[in-house]
């Protein structure tokens, strides 16, 4: 016998017309600061100063990535960055998902007030405590370092909470099954938790590299030296000296190719998020 | 490899609330028994306990002749198949039996053939590189039983594992069940609120209820001659009839009860038998009565409800006091709702029960 032929069309892959428009106008509402830098950035300064709206019209020059490649700080500050975003985003892993498993299946005293402690860490505005970390890290001659950078942002009360409501949601009958077959509490978590929670660690993982990446404030106060910017401190500081900088179009594909790397860690992990959003992950 | 189980006055709180009072149990080596009871009756409580995964809060239990109960799980020599299978959904089925072995350093090439033998014996060897979520309930519900089978423990836990497979497939699975504990020999317990699976699967029947053990014994034992009222209720299907009494007198060979609905029966309950009427009532399956044939005298019974079940009639009527009463008939009996019939009993086949729920022994 034969399978019978398929001829329906699901109806959500017909999207009406007017919604395609919409959603058309938005994105490139979106796309258009986005255009405008690249395009800034492929022209050369010397055009750029009879006015902005040469973008328009050719020669079109990649001179400026190439000036990148030779003169800049910018490498430095790409470093910078991508230490202090993996540092800071490993920290956070880690230390969430050590927290979330034991607000989830530890029993210790006062548990659910520790955990409520945590949660007002979401209410508390970093604007707040920035002056005390400010003079705390520099007690700890913590300012222009990596650590410096990196450290405030480990504590955090949403990746606390995201990780608990994850292990949470995982069957208690397999924690049970893993003790009756002789895996130790550590081993439990190593090799069976935290396996089933991958889907999670990427969601998080990611938004924190992404925050950790755009971050400005804290960079800002705790980097003063030169060599310690992180990229987005580096790119307004050249910004801010427009006078002194190499013209608009090098400031354009500076800040392409500070965003560049942001962007390919999403494109890499972006399936993982869509899982994890999707939900389904434990069964 | 198979163990004895032995439980000592064993007893489960809560806090304040007593789940379970005062158990005590011995399984011999090999035995299958099955713990049956309803809902909320500490069944699975008592199953945890003997598996480690809950404390014992008195009493002492023993696998094999060796104290567990202050043991770890996974030291206490059983293992247990959970009624959700609790498979590692991120491990492939060969990961998933390997597990337990890799945590207790089983070399490698004995894991390999431990699993290989367990996947053979239950059919699952073409999926073994499969991961759960790929896998019907029948073939997880197999992985988990492999799982256990893998260890070779002393014992197996079961917490009702067939509960989540449909009709057909449960009636496979027992079956399989009942083959694999002739082939390997080992000790098993069985939870379920299933009598079904109950009779068929046990060497011996743990009737619990509300905290307590109502009755141990062989199925047939327990069918027969349950020790309590509730015994006789929870197990057979109609349910049996109970009957209050309103006098309890000595007749020719034994006690002669006046019986709600019936009127006065002679039993063979010896007549010196002690028994308050008071709360006492006469318990009788409908399987033990007959519709007598026509022109017979018998107890007069109305009709209401008919059942044909194809190899047997179910008749709920109603006496002439308007007690209720489920006779069992033969599938072809022409019994038509409405109509008045008359019923026959067979008095050797009576169940006595006193106020306190106990059955009174003798006469059957
Ligand atoms: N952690 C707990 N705290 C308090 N009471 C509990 C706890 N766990 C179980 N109980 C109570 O213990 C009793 C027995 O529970 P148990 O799960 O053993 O019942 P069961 O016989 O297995 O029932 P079922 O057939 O529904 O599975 C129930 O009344 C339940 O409410
Ligand atoms: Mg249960």
């Amino acid at each position: 016998m034969r399978e019978p032929e398929v001829t329906y069309k699901p109806e959500s892959l017909t999207a009406s017309r007017p919604l395609l428009w919409g959603a058309a106008v938005l994105s490139l509402i979106m796309m258009a600061p986005v255009a405008w830098l690249v395009g800034l950035s492929i022209k050369s300064n010397q055009d750029l100063m009879m006015g902005t709206d040469s973008v328009f019209r050719f020669p079109y020059t990649l001179v400026n990535y190439l000036n990148i490649l030779h003169s800049s700080q910018v490498f430095g500050w790409l470093l910078n960055s991508v230490i202090v975003a993996t540092g800071h985003t490993l920290g956070v892993l880690v230390l969430s998902s050590l927290a979330g498993y034991g607000f989830a299946r530890l029993e210790f005293p006062f548990r659910r007030t520790v955990f409520v402690i945590v949660l007002f860490g979401l209410a508390v505005p970093e604007q707040a405590v920035i002056i005390a970390r400010h003079q705390m890290f520099s007690w700890l001659n913590l300012h222009n370092t990596y650590l410096g950078l990196m450290l405030p942002g480990f504590s955090s009360a949403f990746g606390v909470f995201l990780m608990t409501q994850f292990f949470r949601a995982i069957p208690k009958d397999i924690d049970e099954a893993a003790l009756l077959d002789n895996a130790s509490q550590f081993r439990i978590f190593w090799k069976i938790m935290l396996p089933l929670t991958l889907p999670a660690q990427a969601t998080l993982g990611i938004f924190t590299f992404l925050g950790a990446w755009n971050d400005y404030w804290w960079p800002l106060i705790s980097a003063t030296r030169k060599e310690m910017y992180t990229l987005t401190i580096g790119i307004a500081s050249s910004q801010t000296n427009f006078a002194q900088s190499e013209g608009l179009g090098f400031l354009a594909a500076q800040a392409v190719f500070a965003s560049l790397p942001a962007i390919i860690v999403y494109l890499i992990f972006q399936r993982h998020i869509v899982t994890a959003v999707s939900g389904g992950a434990v069964k | 490899m198979s163990a004895s189980i032995e439980l000592e006055n064993v007893s489960k709180r809560y806090g304040a609330l007593t789940v379970l009072d005062d158990i005590s149990l011995s399984i011999a080596a090999g035995e299958f028994v099955v713990f049956l009871g309803p809902s909320g009756c500490g069944k699975s409580t008592l199953l945890r306990m003997i598996a480690g995964l809950e404390d014992v809060s008195s009493g002492t239990i023993s696998v094999g002749g060796r104290r567990v109960d202050t043991l770890p799980p996974g030291k206490r020599g059983v293992a247990m198949v959970f009624q959700s299978y609790a498979l590692y959904p991120h491990m492939t089925v060969r990961q998933n039996m390997a597990f337990g072995l890799e945590n207790i350093g089983v070399p490698k090439d004995e894991i390999g053939r431990r699993v290989k033998a367990a996947a053979q014996t239950l059919e699952i060897d073409h999926l073994i590189d499969r991961k759960p979520q790929k896998l019907s309930g029948g073939q997880r519900q197999r992985v988990a039983i492999g799982r256990a089978i893998v260890k070779e423990p002393a014992a197996f836990l079961f917490d009702e594992p067939l509960s989540n497979l449909d009709a057909a497939l449960r009636g496979r699975t027992r079956l399989e069940l009942a083959q694999l504990h002739a082939r390997l020999g080992s000790t098993m317990i069985f939870v379920t609120h299933d009598q079904v699976e109950a009779m068929t699967l046990a060497d011996r029947i743990v009737i619990m209820n509300a905290r307590r053990i109502e009755q141990i014994g062989t199925p047939m034992e327990i069918y027969q001659r349950p020790a309590t009222r509730f015994v006789a209720s929870f197990i057979g299907s109609p349910t049996m009839n109970f009957l209050p009494l309103t006098a309890i007198e000595k007749g020719q060979s034994g006690l002669a009860l006046s019986v709600a609905g019936l009127g006065r029966v002679e039993t063979s309950f010896p007549s010196q038998t002690k028994i308050d009427v008071e709360g006492a009532s006469l318990g009788i399956r409908a399987e033990d009565l007959s519709i007598s044939a026509e022109g017979e005298t018998g107890i007069p019974l109305k009709a209401e409800i008919v059942e044909r079940l194809g190899d047997r009639t179910l008749v709920y009527g109603v006496l002439g006091d308007g007690s209720k009463l489920t006779v069992e008939a033969d599938g072809r009996a022409a019994v038509r709702a409405g109509e008045v019939l008359q019923v026959r009993l067979a008095p050797d086949t009576f169940h006595l029960f006193a106020a306190d729920g106990r059955a009174v022994r003798g006469g059957q």
